[in-house]
């Protein structure tokens, strides 16, 4: 396995005539939890959505692996070791928790349909969720729903997770289990890249924090570095609104 | 001048006949238009360039009478391919070609008004475009537009007597032909109205029906 599971190199990306990532470079190791924060509107989310191209950058490259993506050449396949939970869970009214989190792998893998589902059983058991398989979504609570899309991300065995605001649209008291969810995952050795607002789960949980704004990568370091000792005025003046 | 209920009561027979093809012919050109329409919605959302043929065909069709239509069907196509066309034939491709074209528009509006993060969630777990169209946004748009797909199936069940001038014997060609034989217009119009009327709240609740089991989850 090569050293970086994935190296983003100088991304542009621009929307009409609005350019939100202005040559933003990163690398990922396997096994390596990077948390992602800045104001709203800096690029966070854009950035991350663009590693499994639902953005398609305007210019520059992504490498899973060490293999170059293309979105006419191995997008598909990429996406299926790269997993992404949503703010807003996106998942499939229409389906059952358990068929939810079984789709995907009963679509693209030649596996038993037993071996699937059992599967998927554990993983509901790992969210905590076991009893909540034949449920439809909109019986669940948010923090239920979204430990639900991380399960049915890790159905198809992702090699890295992306967290897209993971917890900014869950009431308070919801917040703790999936962040719980995530930090366990970590420890697992779970690669992942989190973009957030929670600063104490960066603190905690993250192995390196980026700090953007305005599309590009201000500053980066450890978590304990970047918030007790932020080099950059811009670092300095977010972090002191939000902590 | 009194009402003759017996007149009514003895054309009975042979406008349910005719109620029979009506029914009939509306339900193989709603599966028809269905399929067509369910085509010629994904189309005029897709990238490719069949979405401007799928904006002409819907364009040109609503935009133009279905008695037009019928009468280019069976009248204008025969001269063309040298060869006649059934009536039978020629009403149910009219018809057809006629309600497709609304279901797309209605197909069209109920993929578009799904969340776009449905897309996206499929996608970033590998699903190929297609198997996000099958599993997840069609049964979700289906669900979403049965309301307007009951108006459409109502509509055409009307809309059908307008094949009853290529001599197609459905429910109101029989009136007419009861009316040539009677001379009662009246009792074998209102008859006519009411088994229209009675065949469309059926449908109707049917809908209605449906709508209340299949929507819960969407």
């Amino acid at each position: 396995m090569p050293k970086n599971i994935l190296e983003v190199t100088d991304l542009y990306k621009s929307f009409d005539q609005l350019e939100v990532l202005k040559g933003v470079s990163m690398k990922v190791k396997a096994g390596e939890v990077v948390v992602i924060i800045g104001p709203s509107g800096s690029g966070k989310s854009t950035l991350l959505r663009s590693i499994n191209y639902l953005e398609e950058p305007t210019s520059g490259s992504i490498y899973f692996k060490g293999e170059l993506i293309n979105p006419k050449r191995n997008l598909h396949k990429v996406r299926q070791e790269v997993g992404m939970v949503f703010q807003n869970f996106n998942l499939f009214p229409h389906l059952k928790v358990i068929r939810n989190i079984t789709l995907a792998p009963s679509l693209t893998r030649s596996m038993d349909m037993n071996v699937t589902e059992e599967r998927a059983l554990e993983l509901l058991k790992q969210v905590g969720l076991s009893d909540k398989a034949q449920s439809y979504p909109e019986e669940l609570s948010g923090g239920q729903r979204q430990r639900v899309a991380i399960a049915r991300a890790l159905a198809m065995d992702p090699q890295v997770l992306l967290f897209d605001e993971p917890t900014s649209a869950l009431d308070p008291e919801m917040i703790g289990d999936v962040l719980e969810v995530m930090k366990n995952l970590a420890l697992q050795g779970m690669t992942m890249i989190v973009v957030t607002h929670e600063m104490g789960f960066a603190r905690e949980v993250g192995d390196r924090l980026l700090f953007i704004d305005e599309g590009i990568i201000v500053e980066e370091g450890s978590p304990a570095e970047v918030f007790s000792n932020p080099r950059e005025k811009r670092t300095r003046d977010f972090l002191s609104k939000v902590l | 001048m009194d009402f003759r209920w017996d007149l009514i009561i003895s054309s009975l027979p042979m406008l349910l006949t005719g109620a029979k093809l009506t029914v009939q012919l509306t339900a193989v050109s709603v599966f028809f238009g269905i399929i067509l329409g369910t085509l010629t919605g994904m189309l005029r959302i897709s990238k490719t360039p069949f979405r401007f043929i799928a904006a002409i065909y819907i364009d040109v069709i609503r935009g133009t009478p279905l008695l037009v239509q019928t009468f280019i069907i069976f009248y204008g196509l025969p001269s063309l391919i040298q060869r006649p066309i059934p009536a039978y034939f020629a009403a149910v491709l009219a018809l057809s070609i006629n309600s497709g074209a609304y279901v797309g528009e209605i197909v069209r509006a109920g993929i578009q008004s799904l969340d776009k993060g449905q897309w996206e969630a499929a996608a970033s777990l590998g699903m190929s475009g297609y198997q996000t169209m099958k599993h997840i946004i069609l049964p979700q748009a289906f669900r979403r537009i049965l309301p307007p797909l009951g108006n459409e199936f109502i509509a055409l069940l009307k809309d059908s007597s307008l094949v009853s001038v290529i001599a197609l014997e459905e429910l109101v060609r029989k009136g007419q032909v009861i009316i040539g034989r009677t001379f009662r217009p009246f009792e074998i119009w209102f008859a006519v109205a009411v088994i229209f009327f009675v065949m469309t709240f059926i449908v109707s609740r049917f809908v209605d029906l449906l709508e209340r089991r299949v929507t819960r989850h969407a």
